[in-house]
């Protein structure tokens, strides 16, 4: 049945789609749910938790505090864009892999789209600022060490490529 | 053809040793094979597995702690467009038997707990009502048209005051009190040493009530075929074979109908042990529907219906000679059990490990366990251990300050040493071996303990006085054994299972019962079984948590897994390697002496010219053709293994705490763990496991508590915006340091680990503010520690003190 259904117009993971939601469908059960991309998971549903983050428009967003027609027009990144085209984890996903930063796993997608974005910020950050930042996703499994290791680490290798993009420019 | 193979005696010494020199897994930190999944977002926990034509179960809850149900009007629900189908009490009585449980305390009665409230609820929380429509969305709409008539009963939510005379009865047909049950162990004659001690400590302990919150909340997913009496579960647990023996028993169908599936679980911390209402409402649902019923616990109801943890009150008594030598150690301790007994009910193991890693041998303990009118209490990681630790540990650093002694000579004083094991304590269990007085010292000597003792207590430039404290524990790891659980009435075993099956392709399915929670039992098993086929780790590939393929076992608990699984994955793998060298051998033309498993290979063992690959050695196997006249067609074994007894894992823990005297703000700026867990399989995941565990044990000693209004009875930090978990920013630095003594009960010399963090955090940090703090003569009796506790206990030190000058 329909109640008050909308469509949605969106770019998911570089892809042009256009689906139906109900006008109180929160934008995380849009994606699981309607659109099929259950790698983003749902936690709290009070935006505590952090476990439904993603990437809208290139910021990190907590999609269970969205509504889904807010996707209207949006490009959208989700856990499933990140692995390279060969099907190799990319690096973030590597260096989590590398320093056990997931046990369970179920809140490991909201990280690595949070730590995809702190990325896209090209600014150096100490491990303290690191803690700061992913304070907004939470993880009851690793005690975050190894979360912060792999974002460390990544954010500095994400620093060494743009520095050197810049000699060659 | 299965070779079933018998669980053998405990593995001879010199065996283990041999093994142990020619380890090329085992001890090695391999990197996870379930991250693979998990980091691309294609695990599939429960709500990812979706049904055509499924529908979606909504629960309606009691909102008062007491309350009697005068009535129920479903008729406006029901005529909700999408609405299928409405459950009530009365239906429920009439289609199932009320829910059962997996560790009874002894002598406790079957409490009539059906899935849905009968005539009256006993917590907040309990489901009154549920109903199935099309979406989740619409079946909430409906619960909010349901009418129900509560009449609040009077209630009781702290467990000292439920038995005491004239409390509100919660179940007064089954109970003549609050009492659910009560038991004990002794050893000795405690009570005359005590008389006798020239030091007798008393005091009340009380450990506050938390969640094991783990990321993901509970669900299930129910298919019934009718046709083929077949009910499909999907669920996140931790115990698939058992959720199916208790689905079983409450739906009054055979388990053969039921096959239970788990594939990723969001973390169970012992909150996914057993069968909770919901899963038999969804079964029930989908029975009379015939259609697919999903229900996913949304957060806000995780609070509520999913079992707390650790509530208790600790009544303890330490004594001991001038010398500071305990002479005996008594402990009664009240369990807040909540409303109904949960599948796991209150925790034995605070009677087990009690004495913790001390010299005594008269002790008593007594657990009481009581009823309120609160959220079930079931096992949460640790499951009595780190409220023994933190009664205990306390009381030392107590006896030390009366008897004007060093904490850490108080300690190894007391401490027993390696040859004082095996130890028995009173509870019947073993320790069976460790150096635990090393773990001390190594503790004392991370943190720089001497010259931190010999320097004043005075205030750094900002304020703050530093302070250290200990906190030394052992662990139960796993079960002792069947017989010990029949004991305590256990409705499951102690042992593991596997069975490794060859497939054409050359490599090995590998099918355990167990779950996958984090725990990174996939990586281990494979790593085992790796190690003794001579096999690649890749050729291992583990299939987890599925009643239909799996052999029956007891699940992810307890820190118990790899104690048993260890002896089943070699057990399987002995029988499963000579029968791949025999077939090896033969294709070859060689004797099976002369032929060793490699990568994926059979080959000669010293000519390298002689090889066949495992994937023609299995199809000869699966065909049947090209193998001796005397073999039988088939590779696939199974074994089922107990360990002969429980292995204790042990350690010491040292924080480091800065305090400001005036406002009792604190932090801790250094957490040291010294632990053994044995021989480690995967050092990284044993890291992983210490520091996880670790943070959930500084979470509920710093600030984690489930609280209840005492007036109306209502959970006061019911979201995840009131109750604290720790953050990234709030974990303090934590520096862990491990010795390796190997078990000499377990196979390959392993100990549990998945638990051990949680234990020693709340002692740690009280005895490292009294430290900071002696000059002003606080104390500590209660979890969690915050600033506000810490500045009342300066206040009252300073009461005491003037009311002592006056």
């Amino acid at each position: 049945m329909t109640l008050n259904e909308n469509e949605i117009t969106l770019t998911l993971n570089g892809e042009s789609v256009r689906a139906w939601a109900p006008s109180r469908m929160h934008a995380a059960d849009f994606l699981r749910q309607r659109l099929g991309r259950t790698g983003t998971h749902v936690g709290c549903e009070q935006g505590v938790c952090g476990m439904c983050t993603v990437m809208v428009d290139g910021q990190a967003v907590k999609s269970c505090l969205m509504l889904a027609a807010q996707l209207d027009g949006a490009e959208v990144r989700t856990v499933e864009s990140l692995a390279e085209e060969n099907g190799d984890l990319n690096a973030l996903q590597q260096a989590f892999k590398r320093h056990h930063g997931l046990q369970c796993g179920f809140c490991t997608p909201g990280f690595l789209m949070l730590a995809t974005s702190l990325a896209a910020r090209g600014e150096p950050m100490s491990r303290e600022q690191i803690r700061d930042e992913i304070s907004g996703v939470l993880c009851r499994c690793t005690g975050y060490e190894g979360i912060v290791r792999a974002v460390e680490e990544y954010l500095q290798l994400q620093q060494n490529e743009g520095q050197v993009v810049e000699v060659e420019a | 053809m299965n070779e079933f193979v018998e669980a053998p005696a405990a593995p001879k010494e010199t065996t283990r040793q041999e093994e142990s020199l020619k380890h090329r897994l085992i001890g090695t930190s391999v990197p996870r094979t379930e991250d693979e999944r998990l980091l691309r977002g294609d695990g599939r926990f429960t709500d990812d597995v979706q049904f055509a034509h499924q529908l979606e179960m909504a629960v309606g809850r009691c909102p008062f702690p007491h309350a009697r149900i005068l009535s129920i009007d479903v008729s406006r629900a029901l005529e909700l467009e999408g609405v299928k189908h409405v459950l009530t009490g009365e239906q429920v009585r009439e289609q199932s038997a009320p829910l059962t449980v997996l560790r009874p305390v002894p002598g406790a009665p079957q409490l009539p707990y059906y899935a849905l409230a009968q005539d009256k609820a006993t917590y907040e929380g309990q489901p009154v009502v549920s109903v199935v429509a099309v979406s989740r969305a619409l079946a909430e709409d409906a619960i909010e048209l349901i009418e129900i008539e509560y009449e609040p009963l009077p209630h009781v939510s702290d467990a000292i005051a439920a038995l005491e005379e004239g409390a509100p009865l919660l179940h007064p047909q089954s109970l003549a009190s609050n009492l659910l049950a009560s038991n004990g162990d002794r050893a000795g004659e405690p009570e005359a040493r005590i008389e006798a001690a020239d030091v007798v400590l008393r005091s009340r302990m009380r450990i506050g009530r938390v969640t094991p919150l783990p990321m993901e909340t509970r669900g299930v997913v129910a298919v019934w075929r009718p046709g083929a009496r077949e009910l499909s579960i999907h669920t996140s647990t931790q115990v698939p074979h058992l959720v199916r023996k208790q689905l079983a028993e409450s739906l009054r169908i055979g388990e053969e109908c039921i096959r239970v599936s788990a594939s990723d679980v969001g973390g169970g911390f012992g909150m996914k042990l057993g069968v909770y209402p919901e899963d038999v409402l969804a079964s029930l649902h989908a029975m009379a529907l015939r259609r697919p019923v999903k229900w996913i616990e949304d957060r806000m109801e995780h609070f509520r219906a999913s079992t707390h943890g650790r509530e208790s009150i600790h009544d303890y008594c330490l004594a001991a000679d001038a010398e500071g030598r305990f002479v005996a150690m008594t402990n009664t301790y009240t369990t807040d059990i909540g409303g109904w007994n949960s599948p796991f009910g209150s925790s034995q193991l605070s009677s087990v490990i009690f004495t913790g890693p001390y010299r005594v041998a008269d002790a008593a303990v007594e657990r009481r366990v009581a009823m309120t009118n609160k959220t079930p209490v079931g096992a949460y990681r640790g499951y009595g251990q780190p409220e023994v630790n933190f009664a205990l540990e306390v009381l030392v650093d107590r006896l030390a300050r009366k008897l004007g002694k060093d904490p850490l000579a108080l300690r190894e004083l007391n401490m027993l040493r390696p040859e004082d094991l095996p130890w028995t304590v009173p509870s019947g269990a073993v320790y069976d071996s460790g150096d635990y007085l090393r773990t001390l010292r190594m503790a004392a000597e991370a943190v720089d303990y001497a010259a931190h003792r010999a320097s004043p207590r005075v205030p750094r430039p900002d304020g703050r006085i530093l302070g250290i404290g200990l906190s030394s524990f052992v662990e139960r790891t796993g079960y002792a054994s069947a017989r010990f659980l029949a004991n305590r009435g256990s409705k499951f075993g102690a042992h593991e299972s596997v069975t490794l099956r060859a497939n054409r392709s050359g490599t090995i399915d590998l099918y355990t019962g167990v779950s996958s929670i984090g725990q990174s039992s996939e990586t281990a098993f494979a790593q085992i079984c790796a190690e003794v086929l001579g096999v690649d780790f890749d050729a291992v590939r583990v299939h987890s948590g599925d009643t239909a393929s799996s052999p029956l076992n007891t699940g992810a608990f307890a820190s118990r897994t790899l104690i048993a699984a260890a002896g089943a994955l070699r057990e399987a793998a002995l029988p499963f390697r000579d029968k791949t060298l025999r077939l090896g051998a033969w294709a070859l033309g060689i004797a099976p002496e002369e032929a060793v498993i490699e990568g994926y290979e059979v080959r000669h063992r010293d000519d390298a010219d002689k090889r066949v690959p495992l994937s023609d050695v299995f199809s000869r196997a699966i065909l049947g053709q090209g193998i001796p006249h005397d073999e039988t067609p088939g590779l696939e074994t199974t074994a089922h293994f107990e360990p002969p007894s429980a292995a204790f894992s042990f350690g010491t823990a040292a924080a480091v705490v800065a305090v400001d005297p005036e406002t009792g703000e604190f932090s801790v700026e250094r957490f040291v763990m010294v632990h053994d867990c044995g021989v480690a399989v995967n050092p990284m995941i044993v890291e992983g496991q210490v520091r996880g565990a670790l943070v959930q044990g500084l979470g509920a000693a710093l600030g984690e508590e489930l609280r209840y209004d005492a007036v109306t009875g209502q959970l006061l930090s019911g979201s995840m915006l009131d109750y604290a978990v720790p953050r990234a920013a709030d974990v303090p630095p934590i520096e862990l340091l491990h010795t390796e003594v190997p078990s000499p009960v377990t196979t390959f010399g392993v100990r549990g680990v998945g638990e051990v963090g949680t234990i020693p955090p709340g002692a740690a940090i009280a005895n490292a503010l009294c430290d900071a703090l002696a000059d002003y003569g606080v104390e500590f009796s209660a979890l969690p520690i915050t600033p506000e506790s810490v500045w009342r206990a300066l206040q009252a030190a300073r009461e005491s003190t003037q009311g002592a000058a006056a």
